[in-house]
């Protein structure tokens, strides 16, 4: 079983560079960020390859279970997030991303080991399409929401006219604002496209589009939340703090859909006891 | 060590004498010739920056030297004895070490940690081997200090963070926008602060000026100069949307800028962040506009309490840094201290007495098959021609210890055979 192997082999990793970026904060030293940005690197690279023995062993896209969607949105975060670090200086984001990433490694490894077998209803290729397009887009926004909190306390330093060693380890303002809009941007499609796949997939299953489910209102409010967020932010140029604390919010509202709705509702979209 | 280091900065020295000091320094280029025709100095740097003066020298009698040097340094400045002599201080052995090293990595300057001083040693060190000033132990010791001075830089925040208000500002934007590449400064007033700003802006990356100011033909010289866009006071809401920075430093009796205006401007760029660096007295900008999303309004005071957190930082950065140098100059102690004969030959004899015995080691299959005394007698043979072999150099060196150049002779044989590379 080296997809478990490797899978622990990652989490640990995640607790490293966990570790890393929050030294990097008391020592107030980029450098220490830098290490610790590679070692989340290899986290990401070696939970890939947990996945593609994952992929090989159960025969069909790792996305479904619980522990296999949490561990792809995580993995969907920290590559997005990697990418946005080649382009800009925000390594000291990794501080905020690592351990959001550890902690839903940690949730995700509850799972782990007890294989569930897929019931009939979700094979076929159109429930991974659904699965993967959805946590891609829920892992931009959490993206999204991880630099507009760190947003919002860069902001606080520099209009109180504080800057602190602290405030000198944070990105500026600049960086965080656009990786918080292109994630956005890019979130906000694959959402919107996975939302249709599943939606063509529940007309197979039961027989209609939309079935005011818990779970499908829920999303269906978050989703709108979010075309407002992006409609500010294109059409009316809001950037900078009220978009930080719009995109906070509003992945709140999406994590209710997700979690919120599975623990206090009964939802039809609930597949596994 | 028979190293000494006399001189005087800017914390001993008026300015009075150490501008005196370096306009007869410009005169006849570089003071080294003169200096080394002193009988007792072997080697010699001269280092003339204008915060002081030093020179640093292996000498072989050190209290002649020092008299000597005071000397030299008393014409040189044309300045009475007793005014001069209270500026400057002596070093000897390990303290010039530490002097020097600290020098160079700018903990003796005047604004700690900055950049300058480290090239300034270079060039004296260049000046020193090109006059043919410099041997074994300035040679080391200066390689050892640039060494210090890139440790220092690297392993302690002593050069991190600005230190003048116009770099503040510089630090602030960057802080703010991420890359300046692109962005628009706005300059409210011609005078000379907000030129300094801008200059060091336009150094950073800003892309584009625009100077506002109400006599218009000031206004075009200057935006000349930095081939930006002149504009009057009538158009500054329409001049303020298009700016990214807005440095503020008329000398207007009220508010210049209002929070109406800002608030129109940002509405017309669509929220874009904006900076605004208000450094007159009056102030230029209305401190209402700092409360504004996206708008970060800064003082002069403002700034200059950034400046100070700063160099209280450096302050405490500046600890670390004496702890590598204390550690360093340990080092170069060390160094100096192999180059004594005796462990020298110790060294020299270990080597060649561990060349002899590993070579036996991996002898051929037919001498395993000697008898005892046979190889015995092997041994013998082999050691007695090393030692003929060594006992020149050693003898040699024994010798030449009890002259000067024995510290030379030391350093070539520890280099030819590899003796400290050995330890490592």
């Amino acid at each position: 079983m080296m997809d478990i192997l490797f899978f622990k082999i990652a989490l640990a990793l995640y607790l490293l560079s966990t570790a890393g970026y929050i030294l990097s904060l008391l020592v107030r030293r980029v450098q220490v960020a830098k290490i610790s940005t590679w070692i989340l690197f290899s986290a990401f690279l070696v939970q890939g390859i947990s996945m593609v023995f994952r992929y090989v062993r159960m025969g069909h896209t790792p996305v479904i279970v619980m522990h296999d969607s949490l561990s792809f949105f995580v993995w969907a975060m920290t590559g997005t997030y990697l990418a946005f670090q080649l382009k800009t200086k925000t390594r000291v984001l990794g501080a905020f991303v690592s351990p959001v990433a550890f902690f839903i490694m940690m949730v995700a490894s509850v799972g782990l080991g007890g294989d569930v077998a897929l019931p009939e209803m979700l094979k076929g290729w159109l429930v991974p399409f659904h699965a993967v397009l959805s946590i891609a887009g829920e892992a931009l926004f959490a993206l999204a929401c991880c630099a507009g909190a760190m947003y919002l306390i860069q902001d606080g330093f520099l209009k109180h006219r504080r800057l602190t060693a602290f405030s000198r380890l944070l990105p500026p303002l600049g960086d965080l604002d656009r990786i918080s809009h292109v994630s956005l941007l890019w979130g906000f499609p694959l959402l919107t496209l996975g939302a249709i796949a599943g939606a063509l997939w529940a007309r197979t299953v039961w027989g209609s589009h939309w079935s005011w489910d818990p779970k499908q209102i829920w999303t269906l409010m978050a989703w709108l939340f979010y075309a407002l967020v992006l409609h500010q932010r294109l059409a009316i140029g809001w950037s900078g703090r009220k978009a930080a604390l719009l995109s906070i919010a509003a992945l709140f509202l999406l994590l209710a859909a997700l979690i919120g709705v599975n623990v206090f509702f009964t939802s039809a979209h609930r597949f596994f006891v | 060590m028979n190293i000494i280091l006399i001189g005087m900065n800017h914390k001993t020295a008026p300015v009075e004498i150490r501008e005196q000091l370096s306009i007869s320094c410009e005169e006849n280029s570089s003071p080294l010739p003169e200096i080394m025709k002193i009988g007792s100095l072997k080697e010699v740097l001269y280092l003339s920056t204008c915060n002081r003066v030093e020179v640093l020298a292996r000498v072989t009698d050190e209290g002649e030297a020092i008299d000597s040097l005071r000397e030299f340094i008393f014409s040189l400045g044309n300045l009475p004895e007793e005014e001069l002599g209270k500026c400057l201080y002596v070093y000897r052995d390990e303290e010039a070490v530490r002097h020097l090293f600290r020098v160079a990595s700018s903990l003796d300057s005047m604004i700690m940690g900055e950049p300058q001083i480290l090239g300034q040693v270079k060039d004296a060190y260049r000046q020193c081997v090109e006059h043919g000033a410099s041997g074994i132990i300035l040679n080391k010791l200066l390689h050892h200090a640039f060494r210090v001075a890139k440790r220092v830089r690297t392993e302690t925040g002593i050069a991190n963070n600005a230190v003048s208000v116009s770099f503040a500002a510089v630090e602030l934007a960057k802080k703010i926008f991420g890359n300046l590449q692109g962005k628009t400064t706005l300059l409210i007033g011609a005078g000379e602060m907000s030129e300094l700003a801008a200059r060091h802006l336009v150094n950073h990356g800003v892309g584009r000026i625009i100077v506002a100011n109400r006599t218009y033909e000031r206004a075009v010289a200057l935006a000349n100069h930095f081939h930006g866009v002149p504009s009057g006071f009538e158009h500054l809401g329409e001049r303020l949307q298009e700016a990214d920075i807005v440095i503020g430093s008329t000398g207007a009796p009220g508010y210049v800028i209002t929070k109406e205006m800002v608030a129109v401007a940002l509405r017309r760029r669509r929220n874009r962040l904006m900076f605004f660096i208000d450094i007159a007295v009056p102030r230029d900008i209305d401190p209402a506009v700092g409360g504004i999303d996206n708008v970060y309004l800064y003082n002069i005071d403002d700034l200059q309490q950034t400046v100070d957190e700063n160099i209280r930082e450096r302050m405490k950065e500046a600890q670390k840094a004496e702890d590598i140098i204390d550690e360093e100059v340990l080092n170069f102690s060390a160094w100096h201290n192999t180059l004594e004969a005796v462990p020298t030959i110790r060294a020299l004899r270990d080597k060649v007495e561990g060349i002899m015995k590993g070579e036996l080691e991996r002898a051929p299959a037919w001498m395993k098959n000697l008898a005892d005394e046979e190889r015995k007698e092997i041994e013998i043979l082999i050691s007695s021609v090393l030692n003929k072999v060594l006992h020149d150099p050693i003898t040699g060196l024994k010798e030449e210890t009890q002259e000067d150049g024995a510290k030379s002779y030391i350093a070539a044989i520890r280099r030819l055979f590899k003796l400290d590379e050995e330890k490592k």
